[in-house]
């Protein structure tokens, strides 16, 4: 069976996505990527293997991600794509008539606008983290709920509190004084979704039209609270797709299914066995000019595959005249 | 008198060609560093927080060429423009906090006549007599023009070429052989070869890229510093750059024809008064305009480059949203904060959007992103939360 892995390496997750030809889901994985995406990486690709049918063939290898140059050459990727078109990719394959996608992740958030089937718009919020999954993340071990019983809690809410969300340092001040008001965790709970949901539309969504369907992906969509929030925004139910926090990586596998039919050569993945090799990363500061370039490299049993983090293309060049 | 300058793209190079021929030589005027991050940090530092990116990078230069020693500075100022209008004034205050006397010369981009900025140009040149002041003027100007024809080649090769990185080399190299010519047949032959050899570089077989154009505030648009390479960035990813702004229309315009009644940005004006009657500041109302005619010229996109709070280019950037002209636009905020990789994601997101505008159009409106090879499956929506909670390995039953 031919089948296509897309892997998408998030600031906080790690999302690997097998499809086969016809688009199914044939194995996937999802862990958190603890600031060691390599090892994520490699542990995703064990998960994958363990998962996968016999006589399985990988053909094609796609990353995707604020990691996805790194892990494009940790695996041989075929290809190597954006967040954005990765998403609005996987939204429009599971959900035909979509016209918004909401990605709210760990550390970003995005819209994506799709009119006949084309993306026309998007919009990622740029120096703002309050309108993002760390936000939440926060808050709630400052509440002391688990993350994933967040929503569930959130919804029990009768009477949601007001919370400033314009800016996370705010939100956490006045949503220590709401509790020292003595209103309940739940109703916290609830205000802190309306507030992510409010900066999201303030922010982000801002200036865009939103038309159905608005499709709601991403890490957050676990949220249930978070979901009614939205929907008590906008005039529409949004509507969470099937693996919603997979569609990074579905969408990466997705186009490289797509490149790889009209490629004439074979997948230059590595195979499974990098599961098994070390890889190691140092970084050094370049002294050629006052810019003083952090550079970044990764090493393959001592020997060098890739450097990257300059601000000129010295250092990346070395590395492709090898 | 020593005089620092800051930098702006490649405007060192003919003030440079200009001094050498006045007979100035390198005693007289200090080009410092090229802008670096060190700049940026001196900027930075010792500037409101809330300051633009211009403010910074130019004060970080002035810092460095007074530590190189000079004496006078040379900065724009204006009234009724922008914060520009008070750049001179607080950045000799910082310098004079700091410890330097620093004299101000300042050229006033709104108001100064042709007569006064000829008399600054006299005062410049020790007083020496017009026609050896033309004659430099003209060496340094032709300095300034071969490199922005040289420019718009590299903008055009970086897109198609093979070898990724050998049309900026080659840009590189000829930046330097013309800081070095000595003489205007020097220059012009320079600039023939380069050319030349530009436009001999091997080509893929993509004979249309995409054209993306850019515009907003003139500073961000030129310094690449201050834009990341977003030139450079663009011709990686395959789009050819399409700048109307450049530093010789600048010169050329900004310190002396405007001041003769000629009006530079009537065509950009007129195609800017549906939606914008009056100038808001800086490039604002300019921006507007090349998002109309960039619209009419058949770009595929416009990147729209403005300083992170710069209040004119916030106005245009609202306002570019809604226009009737349908081109798509990308605003990219330029500050110190901007970091490299959330740039990136962007440019290839609005790169991949273009591609399938293309593709569609060229299509007739009849094609999806993808192709039919992959069916679509239309998955049920699963009322079981709970299994989106657990991504757990099966093969997918519910859809397709």
């Amino acid at each position: 069976m031919k089948t296509y892995l897309g892997v998408d390496v998030g600031s906080v997750t790690t999302k690997l996505a097998l499809l086969c030809e016809d688009g199914q889901l044939a194995a996937s994985t999802y862990l958190h990527t603890q600031g060691k995406p390599i090892v994520q990486v490699q542990e995703g690709l064990k998960a994958i293997k363990e998962q996968m049918p016999p006589g399985t063939e990988i053909c094609g290898v796609a990353t995707t991600g604020s990691a996805r140059y790194l892990a494009g050459v940790v695996l041989g990727a075929d290809l190597v794509k954006n967040e954005v078109t990765s998403h609005a990719i996987a939204a429009m394959h599971y959900i035909p008539e979509v016209q918004t996608v909401i990605e709210i992740g760990g550390q970003d958030s995005k819209i994506i606008i799709i009119r006949d089937g084309v993306v026309i718009d998007f919009g990622m919020n740029t120096v703002c983290a309050a309108g993002t999954g760390s936000f939440l993340d926060h808050q709630a071990s400052r509440l002391n709920i688990k993350i994933e019983e967040f929503g569930e809690q959130a919804l029990k809410s009768k009477m949601p509190v007001r919370i400033a969300g314009r800016c996370t340092v705010f939100a956490e001040s006045d949503m220590i004084h709401k509790q020292q008001m003595g209103h309940k965790t739940e109703d916290i709970l609830y205000g802190l979704c309306q507030a992510l949901v409010r900066n999201y539309f303030n922010n982000v969504a801002l200036g865009k039209k939103i038309l159905p369907k608005v499709v709601f992906q991403g890490g957050v969509a676990f949220n249930k609270g978070i979901i009614k929030a939205l929907n008590e925004v906008l005039d529409t139910e949004v509507v969470v797709p099937p693996h919603h926090e997979l569609m990074g990586a579905i969408g990466a596998a997705l186009l490289v299914h797509e490149e790889m039919a009209t490629a004439s050569s074979k997948s230059t993945f590595k195979g499974f066995g990098i599961s098994e090799t070390d890889f190691h990363v140092s970084s050094f500061i370049c002294k050629a000019c006052p810019n003083q370039c952090e550079i970044a490299q990764l090493f393959l049993d001592g020997r060098i595959l890739a450097r990257w983090g300059g601000r000129c293309d010295r250092w990346e060049n070395a590395v492709a005249m090898k | 008198m020593r005089i620092g300058i800051p930098h702006f793209g490649n405007v060192y190079i003919p003030v440079k060609a200009m001094a050498n021929k006045l007979g100035a030589g390198g005693e007289d005027l200090i080009i410092p560093p090229p802008t670096s991050q060190r700049t940026l940090d001196l900027g930075v530092k010792y500037s409101p927080v809330e300051a633009c990116l211009p403010y910074k990078l130019t004060l970080g230069n002035l810092i460095e060429a007074c530590e190189l020693g000079a004496d006078t500075v040379l900065q724009a100022r204006g009234t009724g423009i922008c914060r520009l209008g008070y750049y001179a004034k607080n950045q000799e205050q910082i310098l004079r906090d700091l410890g330097y006397d620093a004299h101000f010369l300042t050229i006033d981009l709104s108001r100064h006549k042709l007569a006064s900025i000829l008399n600054m140009i006299k005062t410049l040149c020790h007083g020496a007599p017009w026609p050896q002041i033309i004659l430099a003027f003209r060496f340094g100007m032709g300095k300034l023009f071969a490199l922005d024809r040289i420019e718009k080649e590299v903008q055009k090769v970086r897109a198609v070429e093979i070898e990724k990185g050998l049309a900026n080399s080659i840009y590189r190299e000829a930046i330097q052989a013309i800081d070095e010519a000595r003489d205007n047949k020097e220059v012009k032959r320079l600039n023939r070869e380069y050319i030349d050899r530009l436009k001999r570089v091997p080509r893929g077989p993509q004979a249309d890229p995409l054209k993306i154009a850019l515009a907003g505030e003139i500073y961000v648009v030129i310094e690449p510093f201050a834009n990341m390479d977003i030139e450079m960035e663009l011709g990686k990813l395959g789009v050819e750059v399409e700048r109307t702004l450049t530093l010789s229309r600048w010169v050329k315009y900004s310190l002396f024809l405007n001041r003769l009644g000629i009006d530079e940005w009537k065509e950009v004006h007129k195609a800017a008064l549906p939606y914008l009657k009056r100038d808001v500041g800086g490039d604002g109302w300019e921006s507007v305009g090349e998002k109309v005619i960039c619209a009419r010229n058949g770009c595929d996109g416009l990147i729209h480059l403005a300083p992170f709070t710069c209040m004119p280019e916030t106005v245009a950037q609202n306002i570019m949203r809604s226009t009737k002209e349908d081109l798509p636009v990308l605003t990219v905020l330029c500050d110190e904060q901007m970091a490299k990789p959330g740039m990136m994601t962007r440019l290839e997101a609005f790169v991949d959007l273009l591609q399938f505008r293309r593709k569609r159009r060229r299509d007739k409106g009849n094609i999806k992103v993808f192709s039919n090879r992959l069916p679509v499956c239309h998955s049920e929506e699963r009322s079981d939360e709970e299994s989106h909670r657990d991504p757990s390995p099966e093969l997918d039953s519910g859809s397709g």
